[in-house]
């Protein structure tokens, strides 16, 4: 049996005098009673905004793609901002539950199931704006390469667009795996408790007949190690392919090396901001701060400076090698973007990204929850204005100043993005509602390790000298 | 739990023959190269601007993998962690012999009243350089050449200070731990305005000054790192070996293979990005580089580099018992040094010599140099403290660590 044991500097992840029974009892019982009234008012705000968005969607589809404010100089808006801010968002999730497990860190057992949650609606929200952004959607299959009678037209496979296509589908199917197969042990716990014929019954079929044998146990640990290692080049790749959709062309502000990497921390960085201000809510509307507790919180917040830190190299990076490179196309693509009409977008963007993060330097500030909640947002704003800048500004001074133009998006565009927000609250309060908002298997499996009153009892092993430490262990070995 | 490393003789001997090849080899090179015409004096100072920049690089992640474990509270490396901590601690060496080749070839090498490495020392009327002229001129150069060196070399220092005092304080008092942890975090800032952006570029970006890529810093430090790991499972297996580290288990040797085979992945994904995009843009300005060095003299570096950095490492890691075998591990640890060193190769030759290119004894002899360079200093270090962190507040948890 290998020790149940961690240093005493590691504050604890789960607060309080807590059993295994206590937990589930915490976890699954919101799932059993009826929701409160900010709910229900939470809920059906999100579906109207849902279905603003679809009527916002409807209009362009009707009437063309020129109803939104895109033009020929600008022809990549709103849209594709959003869609680049809502997969960057997709990301947090897969990099806890992959790469966080490979790296072994275990208090992502407290945020890990909510923040997969999050990156699947955030990924079917980032899909509709390529999608529409086709205009003829009715065309859309045309992306799939499959045997056709359209002669020569046949997907671009020079093209990342289409790489796009790919790598998002692929990253979206393992991480709904991965969150649904770490959801199949929790479910069978609510099937397991359920009053109700309907819930044992739905429950029951969601839970695919665990038991939970050993055996089980064993394929599913097997299964989330597979899955990991299959997701974490996944969470490399999709925001890679996205940054390739800018850095292959030979537009200055958007051709640069550095774009790959980059992009992938921005994600990480936009991604953890979103699960802050997800669950900085949830935990309080389900009282769950035992297990999401203030140092939840702020090994998030040390990912977001970190995150954050990487991205402002990488904006400081680009900005002296348009100076550098001593090629004028670069360097006037820079001062269009920090000193042209959209001056503010760019400001906007190092503010947010760059300097506001720097407070979490303070481990004040880490732990402040109010704190932590507003810089969730300020960090959103920012990470929406560096799509926005490397798109718009990008494009909106064309080498030809007779093609310069402005852009402005136009309510169906606005709508639309308002639409992705009604769909991933919608999803999201019905998640909150019917799925265990925490992997309820996973912190049991940390509780004896990291629970505050288990970590009271270690002050015995704290004493010990390591001689006699290193011969016990010898023994149990 | 004190356990002491006495540096065996044949180690000190193997640290004095590989240093004797290293001296003879300059010497020789001296004499030769210095003497011959004017691409070999450019090899001469070439290769000791490669080995030495290389050498102070890969050290230097020893500090940062120090900060960055202690940032994120890795248990772990603590059975080891002296081994990054002596390795660390001589940072100040190698990059104080850096800082003297660079500054002899900015300020001594000429050839014709022309710098062959740094072309930017002598811009004539290249208006492009002219242009650089407020980042690339021999000020600049030496001023962020002393700060990077000296604050690396600084922080090297300290952390491995730190860990020693730790020893004498009070059982299970986390003051140093803490202090530890905020110098790690300021340690990053530095690091992250050094390495990770401008010290690559004026060290070695700027032997081929009118090309450039953002990536290059963080290419040069993906290098770095996974060297730098390889490094220290170096040591590592070598003192397991002469029955030292005794917490030191397969997990321990498990982690540090599985840093090697993430991060050799990991430089593949930079070093490919940087190529693809270059590539597919196509624009001259840029694949001027790769032209030179896919398509030109040095096409054979080019693709060993790729083989030996990512496809070797990649397969022979990639199963689990692999990255348990003290075997496995300690051959790809010096594939990867190897491999990294020769990705340094042709990083910094093509600018300088075009077409004149050697790997023979000059290269190899100087590299045996360094190397015992390395090993005579970090043996020192190691000796003169105990190998075990003792009193280290996460001492336990490594003892039973599983991987």
């Amino acid at each position: 049996m290998h020790l149940k044991y961690e240093s005493f500097v590691r504050e604890p992840l789960v607060d309080g005098d807590k059993s295994y029974r206590q937990i589930s009892e915490d976890i699954i019982s919101p799932i059993e009673k009826k929701p409160g009234r900010m709910w229900y008012v939470g809920f059906f705000f999100s579906l109207a905004l849902l279905a603003f968005g679809v009527f916002s969607v409807t209009w362009e589809v009707y009437w063309g793609i020129g109803v939104w404010g895109i033009n020929r100089t600008v022809g990549w808006g709103w849209d594709i901002t959003n869609f680049v801010w809502w997969i960057g968002i997709g990301h947090a999730g897969t990099l806890i539950s992959a790469i966080l497990l490979l790296f072994r860190q275990s208090w992502r057992t407290g945020v890990n199931r909510a923040a997969e949650a999050m990156t699947i609606f955030a990924v079917m929200c980032a899909g509709q704006f390529p999608i529409f952004h086709m205009g003829r959607v009715w065309d859309g299959f045309f992306v799939l390469p499959y045997p056709n009678s359209r002669g020569p037209l046949w997907p671009n496979f020079n093209s990342a667009l289409l790489w796009d296509v790919f790598a998002i589908s692929t990253y979206f199917t393992v991480s709904l795996l991965f969150w649904y197969s770490g959801l199949i042990p929790d479910f069978a716990l609510v099937r397991d408790r359920a009053k109700t014929k309907l819930r044992k019954l739905l429950y029951g079929i969601g839970s695919f007949g665990w038991t939970g044998t050993a055996k089980n146990w064993q394929r599913h640990e097997m299964l989330a190690l597979v899955l990991a290692g299959l997701s974490t080049p996944l969470v490399l790749s999709v925001h890679t392919i996205v940054s390739f959709d800018f850095a292959t062309s030979v537009i200055p502000g958007w051709h640069t090396t550095i774009f790959p990497p980059y992009f992938v921390a921005g994600a990480v960085f936009s991604g953890f901001a979103m699960v802050q201000t997800l669950l900085v809510i949830t935990r309080k509307i389900l009282h769950l701060e035992d297990y999401i507790t203030i140092g939840h919180l702020e090994a998030m917040n040390k990912v977001i400076v970190l995150t954050g830190s990487i991205v402002g190299t990488a904006y400081l990076t680009e900005l002296f090698m348009s100076w550098y490179s001593a090629n004028q196309y670069e360097a006037g693509a820079f001062k269009w973007r920090i000193m042209g009409p959209y001056w503010w977008s760019y400001w906007a963007m190092m503010t947010c990204n760059v300097v506001s993060p720097q407070l979490f330097w303070f481990k004040k500030l880490r732990r402040n929850v109010v704190f932590t909640f507003i810089m969730s947002i300020v960090v959103n704003i920012g990470m929406w204005f560096e799509r926005f800048v490397i798109i718009v500004t990008s494009l909106y001074r064309d080498y030809i100043p007779g093609s310069w133009s402005y852009y402005s998006p136009t309510w169906p565009e606005v709508g639309f993005y308002l639409g992705t927000f009604g769909l991933f609250f919608t999803c999201y309060f019905l998640f909150a509602k019917y799925f265990p908002v925490i992997a309820v298997a996973e912190i049991k499996f940390i509780l004896k390790t990291s629970g505050e009153n288990y970590k009271r009892k270690m002050d015995v092993i704290e004493e010990k000298p390591v001689e006699e430490f290193v011969l016990e262990q010898a023994e149990h070995h | 739990m004190n356990e002491r490393f006495e540096i065996p003789g044949s180690l000190k001997r193997t640290s004095m023959i590989l240093l004797g090849i290293g001296i003879v080899t300059l010497v020789l090179g001296i004499a030769l190269l210095l003497g011959g015409d004017s691409y070999d004096k450019t090899r001469f100072w070439a290769v000791l601007l490669h080995n030495s920049v290389f050498f102070t690089l890969i050290t230097t992640a020893s500090v940062f993998i120090q900060a960055a474990s202690s940032l994120a509270q890795g248990g772990w490396i603590v059975a080891y962690r002296r081994v990054p901590e002596a390795i660390g601690a001589n940072v100040w060496l190698f990059g104080l012999i850096a800082a003297i080749v660079m500054f002899l070839i900015v300020f001594v090498f000429r050839i014709d009243g022309k710098n062959p490495i740094y072309e930017w020392v002598t811009p004539g009327n290249d208006a492009a350089l002219m242009h650089k002229k407020p980042f690339l001129n021999p000020g600049m150069f030496v001023g962020l050449t002393l700060v990077t060196v000296g604050l690396w070399a600084f922080f090297g220092w300290k952390f491995r200070a730190l860990s020693i005092a730790q020893e004498s304080a009070p059982k299970n008092n986390a003051k140093i731990y803490w202090t530890f942890f905020r110098l790690s975090g300021v340690f990053l800032l530095i690091y992250a305005l050094t390495q990770m952006s401008t010290t690559p570029w004026m060290w070695i970006m700027s032997v081929q000054p009118h090309w450039y890529s953002t990536m290059f810093s963080w290419y040069t430090w993906a290098s770095a790192f996974v060297s730098g790991m390889s490094l220290i499972l170096l040591w590592v297996v070598y003192l397991k070996n002469q029955g030292k580290l005794e917490l030191v288990t397969k997990e321990h040797i498990h982690d540090l293979g599985k840093f090697m085979f993430a991060f050799t992945i990991f430089w593949t994904y930079v070093w490919f990005c940087q190529y693809m995009l270059i590539w597919y843009a196509n624009i001259p300005e840029e694949t001027v580089a790769f032209k030179l060095r896919q398509q030109g003299p040095y096409s054979i570096i080019f693709y060993a580099n790729f083989i030996i950095n990512f496809i070797m490492p990649f397969l022979i890691l990639m199963a689990r018992p692999s990255k348990r075998n003290y075997f496995t591990v300690t051959f790809i640890a010096m594939l990867i040094i190897f491999g990294h060193w020769l990705d340094f190769y042709q990083m910094i030759m093509p600018g300088p010599l075009g077409e004149h290119w050697h790997l023979g004894w000059f290269e190899m002899g100087i590299f045996a140099g360094f190397v015992g360079i390395l090993i005579f200093s970090v043996s020192r270090t190691l000796a003169s403290a105990s190998l075990v962190a003792q009193n280290n507040i996460l001492l336990k948890e490594t003892i039973i660590h599983i991987s």
